[in-house]
């Protein structure tokens, strides 16, 4: 099949030959049209069909127009000048960077315009003496770069960026340079002539040196050893904090009272370090938001409908002020934003945001519409029943769970290992200063300080970080993505997987469309297809792409009704379509109606005689009785549907019978349903995909979000897993298992170093260049250590 | 071997120039993103705008 | 604010390339001529202009400031406009930078040949030079933080930030390397002495390769290597924490050329730590630069220019892996003074610096002239031709290495060195100095294919020498709600000013730090027996300096058994406080001179210098008959003397008074020690006869050059007695 020249997608239903091309809509032939009339045509030299199909529907941002919610996204606005920056989910190659930094090609209102590939974000200024801020949005949509405009944009902007850990960072690694160019000489030379001229500028420097190091770079250490005693917490940082301040006091003094060179470059580089694995822990998918709630989903604002006396008039109003009994006008393709019922038009409704299911729903005028769902078609009115905020779905947030931090009461195995650690240090501190009070008072502080610099726990403090840091690393490029490192320990601990079912377990892209009745003969389904073909119902569209080899004639009659199916005729033989009501009116019934009472199905009869059915049942991932067998061998499995209990048998047939099946749950139940497996000591991961997870997935320990795309956002969350790697999904869980044992063996490693050094410090015997030496050597050799297994593990992982 | 002194000052100078102007360009966010600019500087700016020799035309600031 | 039409100055891309073509091939000729001189000594008989002494320093000069400075111009000038989206801040600056470098070129092709040379490596040029080049130096970082304050690009990218540390501590190091003290317009002396001159002579010379040869390279490396391939960067993340980690290492690396030499231990250790610490940045650099050709592989086939980038940077990490190697101790101990370090430094300018420009040019010349490369064949051909002639330099100079190093440190049984004539360990490794001229001549060879192909490129297209390009200029926003990164403009321009305010400061700040050094140092422990240079050995020294004895021959015992054996006592530091500038040296071709005097007469020294072979057959050392014929110039002996005076040598005003009369005494001597000699008595006096005869004036041995030399090298060394050295050496 031809690929569009544009978008690169298949040609399907239309193929555009334009300019000796191919395209597969008008959308991609006016992008095409307008690059090529600008000379931008380099656009398609970057990458090859780099375009994205345009649609657009020029009012959907009528509402750009309103001052109030121009202010909120604006960046900055000087009456003529003003800079914005949007969101664009579909950036996505270099060709879209070159374009959207070029946009000024296309209207010369645009100055500038910045590209961040990896956040997907771009800065426009532009000069907006006649140029609005909807005439660029429109100019972006028309090139297929819609950008994301949500009610999260309306309420304050997020802070800006936080770099403190880069200065800290930035600030060790300076000093940890300089000092240790200026403690080398006295490693090699102890009696140097020239060295003994130059000491002391040496040690002062090395001294002013380390200062930033441990006012500043270290100085979080202290803050959060102090919180965690605060807390009778023995956390991780008590132990370091407490070797840094040794550090730098024992070493201000040798240097002042002139006792030797002190531990500068130790202290400095062990912050260094330290810091080293803080920054390499963190790794953020910019793009990604692991945060999201409705708000990123529901529109900016909407239309209201207006009528005082008599005359109607229209108003772009922000979504917060509609109140109950509004009347507001929906869309194609824009989004319902509270619960309502619909008043005229005719509603396709698409929940897939909301259930996962991929099905539209079709309403006639009087059904209740819920807050979420995504109107396709023509222009509905609606009246609301409840401001957003008290909606069905939105009121789920209401919940507690949303506004408590979950990784809050978590103990993390470093600061499990900490607290015995600490303690045996403490204590061995204690003994040895003991025994040298007793023998030798003078070495006695040396020997408490010694112990305390050398038991430092540098490396344990390393282990995990960078053992967590690699993995998720692995992760991402195995397209599991994680919100932090510590999810992966949280992981390792579950004993109970919570499934939602439609689009988690479902996939909402591929359909089995499964005909009962009597079999139609050629020219039957011939004409079929022909009828599907003039129909814009998307089971029209998915029954046609099934049938579509058929060669296409235009049946002479064509009628569509709405909410009930397509009446046609084609060379004398009439042909009836849709639900069964429709289908089966005043059709001789000489076929049973196969009871499928809750399944989809497109019904047909020709010349008033019921043939039957096409039943499309959502097909479950591939490979997901396997996945299930294998997790059910250590672990609870649980499945929660949102949908009626029409798959039951279905699932009970290649599922592990253990696994337990609930029909019909409301997103508070499944919220209730985990905090319940919760209270019996469970600790529960939550594995579902939209917005009706939303509570489950804040509950659960933790909590992974399913998602065929990873660029359409997906609900609050501890990581986000690409469907096509859904079958692998038992071996992420194996690796966050194998990660923890890795840490546990590089505790068992820095211990033993530690133990070489207190070998050294209780006997008193610890020198600079000892501990210098020490120090950096368990560190590398733990970050080694755990980079070597988790790469060789990440190895493994690929090869799936 | 006063000339330490020097060495040490002109070093540890140097040093932090650098440094400074390494914390200044993180506080402009030169490096927020590690990954644009690195495709940005591979596009051809000349080869967007067809070449239109004589009639320089004056910046205007 | 608005989008702003503007042209890339194409003109003076080009003509620094043209610069770099032309300096490039004369540079690399001299050296080839220098590597026929290992071969056939007195190839440029009696003329004194072209002997090696003089045309070594030319050749380094020329191949480091004529040929790679240019072309760190053309690629800086090229890229710097097009990452920042402005034309170069001023072209009268851009035009003072390459005429003004060019001069300055000019200048050292005509001063080195002539013996106007301060003898510090890579540091040769005389005062005036000295102060030209920190002229255009600053024009050209001028120009370079104008334009990063005119841009239109926000984002500085990595390219920038090389060339900018490469401009700043450039400049630091030449300005603080070379404080002399002018003596007469060519001459001058370094106001450090001995070891002090050593120690800031080599973390000159250290950072001179470090961001002379290096960094800027790097940065066009970021920058033409992915152009070049089409393809971003492998990691632009890696290549910024390169750039960084590069910075805070390199700068203090330097004493690690003077390991065993009379500088403080731990100054060596420290340096020695540090080279090893540079591994990694500089892999991390190479790893980076390579993987960007990740899945271009197919490209690297057919793309010469890609070709030339890859040994590139293969030779970047070739010669970063074996620097730290060397400037480990017992590495050092083999490889300082011996070929080896010829073939390191060259594998660095053949293949990273060469091969790397080499690639940029093949690219950027199509890119100005609007056309495609004339034979993609020829460069082909240069590519494998220099390849080959890199190989074919390199491999021999290393075998050479080795045996010379190992041959120097043989001793037999009875505690007698194996090869104790010096000669020997030379004439062995003549075969390698054989193929090394072969290795050179091909990439000459190279040289001139790409001139060709380069040429007729040029001519095929049309150049665009203004090249018009648009973009807006940096919107500077004063606003309540900047979000993100800051927008002020004055916060814009912070970084630069404060790059320059700093500069200046070190500047201030190291002045103030010489003066105490200024004056002559009570630290290094004094040997009463030292004493100052008689005028005529100072003359002489100046003359040894002239000829460029110092490329060839050490002035450094190092404490080893093997070199107190065969040379005498190692080398003391309170023996050169009297030198300025030292002379150390930094490869032996010939044996090392620290204790040669009293070790022969003066006639031998006078005939060795008339005709070498004559007294040591097989030398390769050319002839220095002019040394012996030309009249020596005392007119400045009071002057320098008295610039040595402030320079904290104790001569006495009488001293400086009697000068004259003073080396006329010496002179005499030393004429009358030449008279033991009959031969010389007979051609002496025969000279003599024949200018009275034919009324010509005729200069008296005692007022010859050669005389002046005699009595510096009759000195040498001999302040210090040769009394324990046996006891020395057995430990």
């Amino acid at each position: 099949m031809e690929k569009c020249f544009h978008c690169g997608d298949d040609c399907r239903d239309e193929l555009i030959l334009h300019r000796e091309k191919n395209f597969c809509c008008t959308g991609c032939k006016t992008v095409f049209d307008i690059l090529q009339d600008n000379d931008l045509s380099y656009y398609y030299d970057l990458e090859k069909n780099p375009g994205i199909s345009p649609k657009v529907s020029e009012d959907k941002y009528d509402f750009l127009q309103n001052e109030s919610i121009q202010e909120k996204l604006l960046d900055f606005n000087d009456g003529n000048h003003q800079i914005v920056s949007f969101v664009i989910p579909s950036i996505h190659c270099s060709s879209c960077i070159w374009i959207l930094e070029n946009l000024n090609k296309l209207n010369k209102a645009v100055n500038s315009s910045q590209v961040d590939f990896p956040k997907k974000t771009v800065r426009i200024s532009f000069s907006s003496k006649d140029f609005s801020l909807r005439d660029l949005v429109l100019l972006l949509s028309r090139l297929g770069y819609d950008p994301y405009i949500s009610l999260e944009d309306y309420d304050e902007k997020k802070a800006n960026i936080d770099r403190s850990l880069i200065y800290k960072l930035g600030v060790a690694g300076f000093a940890f340079g300089n000092v240790m160019f200026l403690s080398f000489p006295e490693y090699f030379e102890v009696e140097e002539f020239w060295l003994e001229q130059y000491k002391g500028v040496f040690r002062w420097l090395m001294f002013a040196f380390s200062l930033p190091v441990v006012l500043y770079s270290g100085w979080d250490y202290f803050t959060t050893a102090y919180k965690g005693l605060r807390s009778k917490m023995l956390n991780i940082d008590i132990p370091i904090a407490l070797g840094i301040a040794v550090l730098f006091l024992r070493s201000s003094a040798e240097i002042i009272l002139d006792l030797g060179t002190g531990f500068f470059d130790s202290l400095t580089g062990l912050v260094f370090f330290l810091l080293l694995g803080r920054f390499f822990q963190q790794k953020t998918y910019a793009y990604l938001s692991f945060e999201r709630d409705y708000k990123s989903y529901f529109p900016i604002a909407v239309t209201r409908i207006n009528t005082e006396e008599g005359k109607i008039t229209e108003e772009q109003v922000q979504v917060y002020e509609i109140e109950k009994g509004d009347r507001i006008i929906i869309r194609n393709e824009e989004l319902i934003p509270m619960d309502a019922i619909l008043i005229k038009g005719n509603a396709l409704i698409d929940y897939s945001f909301v259930t996962g299911e991929a099905e539209p729903v079709e309403k006639i005028s009087g059904d209740k519409l819920f807050a979420g769902g995504r109107q396709q078609g023509g222009i509905i009115e609606i009246e609301a029943l409840k401001p957003v905020k008290q909606s069905y779905l939105t009121q789920l947030w209401s919940d507690e769970v949303f506004s408590k931090d979950k990784r809050g009461t978590f103990q993390t195995l470093t600061n499990k290992i900490s607290r015995r650690f600490t303690t045996a240090v403490l204590s061995i501190a204690f003994i040895a200063t003991l025994f040298w009070l007793i023998y030798d008072p003078s070495k006695a502080l040396n020997v408490f300080t010694a112990v305390l610099i050398i038991a430092c726990p540098c490396a344990i403090a390393l282990a995990a970080p960078f053992t967590l840091g690699n993995l998720l690393r692995i992760f991402g490029s195995n397209k599991l993505y994680l919100k932090e490192a510590s999810v992966i320990e949280q992981i390792a601990e579950v004993d109970t997987i919570v499934f939602d079912k439609t689009g988690t377990i479902t996939s909402n892209k591929r359909n089995t469309i499964t005909y009962e009745g009597i079999e139609l003969n050629p020219s039957e389904e011939e004409m079929l297809g022909s009828s599907l073909r003039a129909s814009n119902h998307p089971l029209s569209r998915a029954l046609y792409e099934l049938l579509k080899k058929h060669n296409i004639a235009t049946p002479d009659e064509f009628k569509e009704l709405t909410g009930k199916g397509i009446e046609s005729s084609y060379k004398g033989s009439r042909m009836k379509i849709g639900s069964e009501s429709f289908v089966r009116e005043n059709a001789s019934a000489n076929v049973a109606t196969l009871e499928k009472p809750n399944k989809t199905a497109v019904h047909v009869s020709t010349n008033n005689n019921y043939k039957g059915c096409y039943v499309f049942q959502n097909a479950y991932r591939e490979g997901i009785s396997e996945l299930f067998e294998e997790l059910g061998q250590d672990k609870e499995l649980v499945i929660l549907s949102g949908d009626n209990d029409g798959e039951k048998e279905n699932l009970q047939r290649f599922l592990p019978e253990k696994t337990q099946l609930f029909f019909n749950q409301k997103p508070q139940d499944k919220l209730d349903f985990i905090k319940k497996l919760q209270q019996q000591g469970k600790n529960v991961m939550m594995v579902g995909d939209g917005l009706n997870d939303a509570g489950a997935l804040a509950q659960s320990n933790v909590g992974f979000v399913v998602s065929e795309n990873i660029n359409v956002f997906s609900p609050a969350c501890d990581g986000i897993l690409d469907a096509e790697r859904f079958k692998s999904f038992s071996r992420f869980l194996q690796l966050s298992t194998k990660g923890i044992q890795v840490i546990k063996w590089s505790f068992l490693l820095s211990l033993c170093y530690n133990i070489i050094g207190l070998a050294f410090a209780v006997t008193g015997h610890l020198s600079p260049i000892v501990a210098a030496i020490l120090m950096p050597l368990s560190s590398i050799s733990i970050v080694v250590f755990t980079s070597i297994v988790t790469y060789r593990l990440g190895k493994k992982l690929k090869s799936e | 071997m006063e000339i330490i002194y020097m060495l040490l000052a002109i070093s540890v100078v140097v040093a932090l120039i650098f440094f400074v102007a390494f914390i200044f360009s993180v506080r402009k966010g030169q490096y927020d993103d590690m990954y644009t600019p690195s495709v940005r500087m591979l596009f051809d700016d000349e080869l967007v705008k067809p070449k239109t020799e004589n009639n320089k035309s004056t910046k205007h600031e | 604010m608005e989008v702003q039409q503007f042209y890339y100055d194409n003109k003076i891309v080009k003509k620094f390339i043209v610069a770099t073509m032309f300096w490039g091939i004369v540079g690399m000729s001299v050296g080839l001529l220098l590597a026929f001189m290992f071969l056939f000594p007195n190839l440029t008989d009696g003329i004194s202009w072209l002997s090696f002494g003089r045309l070594r320093p030319l050749h380094t000069n020329a191949v480091i400031f004529a040929f790679v400075g240019n072309a760190i111009f053309a690629g800086v000038y090229y890229s710097t406009q097009r990452l920042l989206k402005a034309r170069m801040f001023s072209d009268v600056l851009s035009n003072i930078n390459f005429w003004g470098w060019q001069a300055i070129i000019v200048g050292a092709a005509i001063t080195l040949p002539l013996g106007f040379t301060s003898s510090k490596e890579y540091a040769e040029l005389e005062w005036p030079f000295d102060i030209a080049i920190a002229v255009i130096w600053v024009a050209f970082g001028v120009n370079l933080i104008g334009t990063i304050l005119r841009r239109r690009q926000r984002h500085l990218y990595v390219a920038i930030w090389f060339y900018l540390a490469t401009f700043v501590t450039v400049a630091v190091l030449h300005i603080f390397n070379n404080i002399q003290l002018p003596v007469s317009a060519l001459k001058s002396y370094s106001v450090y002495a001995g070891v002090q001159d050593a120690l800031v002579q080599w973390w000159y010379g250290h950072n001179a390769v470090a961001f002379f040869l290096t960094t800027p390279f790097l940065g066009l490396m970021y920058y033409f290597v992915p152009k070049a391939a089409n393809r971003p960067v492998y990691s632009y993340r890696l290549s910024i924490i390169h750039f960084w980690s590069l910075i805070f290492i390199y700068i203090w690396a330097g004493p690690h050329h003077l390991l065993y030499s009379s500088l403080p231990d731990w100054a060596q250790n420290l340096g020695v730590a540090f080279s090893v610490m540079l591994l990694f940045p500089s892999w991390g650099g190479m790893i980076n630069g390579l993987l960007t050709l990740r899945g271009a592989w197919d490209k690297v086939r057919v793309d010469p220019v890609l070709k030339f980038m890859v040994v590139a940077i293969t030779g970047y990490g070739m010669a970063t892996f074996e620097g730290p190697m060397l400037s480990l101790k017992n590495i050092n101990a083999v490889a300082h003074f011996s070929d080896w370090i010829i073939a390191h430094v060259h594998v660095g300018a053949l293949a990273w610096n060469g091969f790397l420009t080499f690639g940029m040019i093949y690219w950027l010349v199509p890119q100005l002239f609007k056309t495609k490369l004339y034979s993609i064949k020829l460069a082909n051909a240069h590519f494998w031709i220099g390849t080959v002639g890199i190989i074919m330099y390199a491999l021999p100079m290393y075998v050479a290495g080795f045996v010379q190093a190992s041959m120097w440190k043989q001793f037999n049984p009875d505690g007698t060195l194996v090869y104790g004539n010096f000669l020997e360990t030379v004439t062995e490794i003549i075969p390698m100095y054989w193929m090394r001229a072969i290795g050179g001549s091909l990439f000459i060879l190279g040289a001139f294919i790409m001139l060709y192909n380069i040429v007729k490129t040029a001519k095929k297209g049309s150049e665009v020498s203004d090249e018009l390009a648009e973009a807006a200029a940096l919107a500077p926003v004063t606003s309540k709600r900047t979000t993100g990164e800051a927008y002020h403009s004055w916060l814009e321009r912070r970084p630069v000013q404060l790059t320059i305010f700093a500069t200046i400061a070190i500047l201030i700040g190291g002045i103030v730090q010489i003066i105490p050094s200024l004056m002559v140092d009570e630290y290094v422990p004094k040997i009463t027996s030292v004493k100052p240079y008689t005028p005529l050995e100072l003359e002489g020294r100046d003359l040894y300096i002239r000829e460029g004895c110092v490329s060839c021959h050490s002035q450094m015992v190092r404490p080893f058994r093997s070199e107190v054996e065969r040379y005498g006592e190692y080398s003391k530091a309170g023996e050169f406080v009297y030198d300025h500038p030292f002379l150390w040296g930094s490869k032996r071709t010939g044996p090392d001179l620290l204790r040669i005097g009293g070790k022969y007469s003066d006639n031998w020294h006078l005939n060795h210098m008339y005709d070498p072979q004559s007294t040591s057959s097989g030398s390769i050392m050319p002839a220095y008959q002019w040394l012996v014929k030309q009249e020596l110039d005392k007119s400045d002996t009071e002057a320098k003397m008295r610039a040595m005076v402030q320079l904290g040598v104790p001569y006495t005003e009488e001293e400086i008074e009697k000068a004259q009369q003073w080396m006329t005494e010496q002179g005499t001597q030393i004429e009358e020690n030449l008279y033991s000699d009959p031969d010389f008595v007979k051609t002496y006096e025969a000279d003599k006869k024949y200018a009275a005869e034919n009324n010509l004036e005729f200069t008296e041995m005692r007022n010859r050059e050669i005389v002046a030399l005699i009595a510096y090298l009759q000195r040498l060394g001999t302040d210090i007695k040769v009394k324990n050295a046996k006891e020395i050496s057995s430990n």
